[in-house]
């Protein structure tokens, strides 16, 4: 089976991703939704009351600080499918080795740096509102990181290597 | 770039047009009209060689090197 191309293999991660984005969509949407809610339920307890029975329970800090973990962690994912389904659209339709995904490379680092910098972040939090966060970091992780960093760099140079190439008479 | 091309000068010298010197080279207009223009960033030397043969000429006829400044 082909790697790049139409029909390729490509093609079938592009659509496995676009059901994954379709899920982490309608979560990240989801939680949205709640993270705005989730401040005002004691009130709309109060303001419910006697009309209908809601039982809100009691929102604490922890819940917040974990919703929001979940909030973060799914931005980043979709940013990240976004961004991959993007490359995967230039190797289905032509070359991969053009410097927007060089770009879009970097991009995908910086998120999963982000992502990770509010992993620790909310751990610690967690920790203060007593949420139950896996906080922490793992090597393998970072070390993804960096060859997210370096693919970004190899991917910039196959562009202006295939510039000079398209250039050369 | 300090290189620049003169091929549209000897192409008018030959009376040849650019059409014509693709036939007869086997390179794409596409690629040509890159070299004439001067946003070129390579020639091959077959290119060279085969652009030579056909227009009779040096490759100093057609590529010249010009001070930056």
């Amino acid at each position: 089976m082909r790697a790049i191309g139409k029909g390729s293999l490509a093609s079938i991660l592009a659509a496995g991703l676009h059901a994954v984005r379709i899920v982490i969509f309608i979560a990240f949407f989801g939680l949205s939704i709640a993270a705005v809610i989730m401040p005002f339920l004691p009130m709309l307890e109060r303001v419910s009351d006697g009309i209908v029975s809601i039982d809100g329970g009691t929102v604490s800090g922890g819940d917040y600080v974990k919703l929001m973990s979940y909030f973060v962690s799914f931005g980043v994912m979709l940013f990240i499918v976004n961004r991959l389904l993007e490359i995967l659209k230039t190797l289905r339709f032509g070359s991969p080795f053009v410097r927007e995904n060089a770009v879009r490379f970097r991009q995908v680092g910086y998120a999963l740096l982000l992502g990770e910098g509010a992993k620790i972040a909310f751990g610690i939090l967690g920790a203060i509102f007593d949420a139950e966060l896996k906080g922490g970091t793992e090597l393998t992780t970072w070390i993804a990181i960096v060859a997210v960093f370096v693919l970004a760099e190899v991917f910039l140079e196959g562009a202006k290597m295939k510039e000079e190439q398209d250039l050369t008479v | 770039m300090a290189i620049l091309v003169k091929l549209d000068r000897v192409l008018l010298d030959r009376g040849m047009s650019l059409t014509e010197l693709s036939d007869r080279v086997g390179v794409t207009i596409a690629n040509l009209s890159i070299l004439k223009t001067g946003k070129a960033k390579a020639i091959r030397f077959s290119t060279l060689e085969a652009i030579c043969k056909e227009l009779s000429c040096q490759p100093g006829d057609i590529l010249f090197y010009e001070e930056e400044g």
